[in-house]
């Protein structure tokens, strides 16, 4: 079972930023959940979570970081998107710098890791923060200009993507759940 | 939230435009004329026929040209938002962009610079449930440009319908279904928010089978 965080303030912005997601969960065969970043969030009962990015102008998820903090001792998976990204970078208490990056770019892939079998991709960002550097709590995957475009958690499967992977990539998302 | 749709006058932002009126208080419609069918960013619409969309939407529009440029094109898109914002303080803007980038990149940069929210409820959504839910809804939609193969001058003038959408499934190896690309153009004669329908009372089709237009030379709105 997959749990689907979404952190959407305004559903609108669920059909372009969750619904893909779910639809690619489903596409795979897999049982979900779908909640909402305000909710209090019961994580025994999964084996991966993805969270979803959100629109542009729309940081109100940074206000529930604390409902985040919990996933420190989570066992299984996870996969931050964008805003998902952020909130991992967050949690284990990284600086985001503001870095507006909005349309297709290459990300250069800097260390193997099972989400992209590649050395360069071609993917759609749609951000105002990111990371620049990472503490010792992280590992950079992959970066794209000066940006820290992929990383994981050390010693746990939780994975940051600060990139649409849905758009491009579907095959990172198809990939973290088959394969993480 | 206060929010515009840009609007073509076609089956997907008509569908945005339902989608955004669920939620939020849809203050106006936008809409840009490229100069031709050549336009990257923008339907080709016939202005004549979306104020009368709008009329019956009960709706004001706020229409713009541009040359088929992306400068041209973005500059029109600035003048008609900051209009927007000046005249409706809107905060949002609403799209039916489905999977191009070209386009959702620059409408995101847009809004952005003009401090706009912007909303695209269609994206990444498989083409064919668009178009069965678009039906479902009871729109009644033409088509009004084919632009290759193996869209038919023939098809102008004829209503999208289920056979139709069976068709473009069996056919979207070689076909985009939703007509993004411009393979196809459409025109929505009634949707639920229409108060009156539209009808065409008089009409020329030019071209030849793959690349043909149907030019509406007068329509008029009747009761539905």
């Amino acid at each position: 079972m997959i749990l689907i965080i979404s952190t959407c303030k305004y559903p609108l912005s669920d059909e372009e930023f969750v619904r893909p997601i779910v639809e690619i969960v489903r596409e795979c065969g897999f049982d979900y959940h779908v909640r909402r970043y305000y909710e209090r969030m019961e994580t025994d009962y999964y084996s991966e979570i993805i969270i979803c990015g959100t629109a542009l102008r729309d940081f109100d998820y940074l206000n529930y970081i604390d409902n985040f903090a919990q996933l420190i001792n989570y066992d299984g998976g996870i996969l931050g998107i964008c805003a998902g990204y952020q909130i991992l970078a967050k949690v284990y208490s990284n600086t985001l710098e503001r870095i507006k990056k909005i349309g297709v770019y290459n990300v250069k892939i800097i260390k193997d890791n099972p989400l992209i079998e590649e050395r360069e991709i071609r993917a759609y960002f749609l951000h105002m923060y990111a990371l620049r550097n990472v503490n010792d709590n992280l590992e950079p995957l992959a970066v794209q200009d000066d940006e820290i475009s992929i990383f994981k958690v050390r010693n746990k499967q939780f994975y940051g993507v600060s990139f649409h992977p849905e758009v491009l990539n579907k095959e990172i998302i198809t990939k973290f759940l088959y394969e993480h | 939230m206060k929010v515009c749709v840009l609007y073509s006058g076609g089956k997907d932002s008509n569908l945005a435009l339902l989608k955004a009126y669920e939620v939020f208080d849809v203050e106006c419609l936008v809409t840009i004329s490229p100069q031709s069918e050549e336009s990257c960013l923008f339907h080709y619409p016939n202005t004549e026929l979306v104020k009368l969309q709008a009329k019956s939407l009960g709706l004001p529009l706020i229409a713009d040209t541009c040359l088929d440029d992306e400068n041209s094109s973005l500059d029109a898109l600035y003048r008609v938002l900051e209009k927007a914002k000046e005249l409706y303080e809107i905060e949002g803007v609403v799209t039916g962009a489905i999977r191009s980038t070209y386009q959702a990149t620059r409408f995101q940069r847009v809004c952005d610079d003009l401090k706009l929210w912007c909303f695209n409820p269609l994206w990444l959504r498989d083409e064919i449930s668009i178009l069965n839910e678009i039906l479902d809804y009871g729109f009644e939609i033409i088509f009004t440009r084919v632009a290759g193969y193996p869209l038919k001058k023939s098809m102008l003038g004829k209503r999208l319908t289920k056979d139709t959408v069976q068709l473009f499934s069996r056919m979207r190896e070689i076909l985009n279904p939703s007509g993004e690309g411009g393979e196809y153009e459409t025109l929505v004669l009634d949707m639920p928010l229409f108060t009156k329908k539209l009808k065409i009372v008089e009409y020329d089709i030019v071209g030849e089978d793959y690349d043909a237009t149907l030019i509406v030379k007068r329509a008029e709105l009747v009761e539905k």
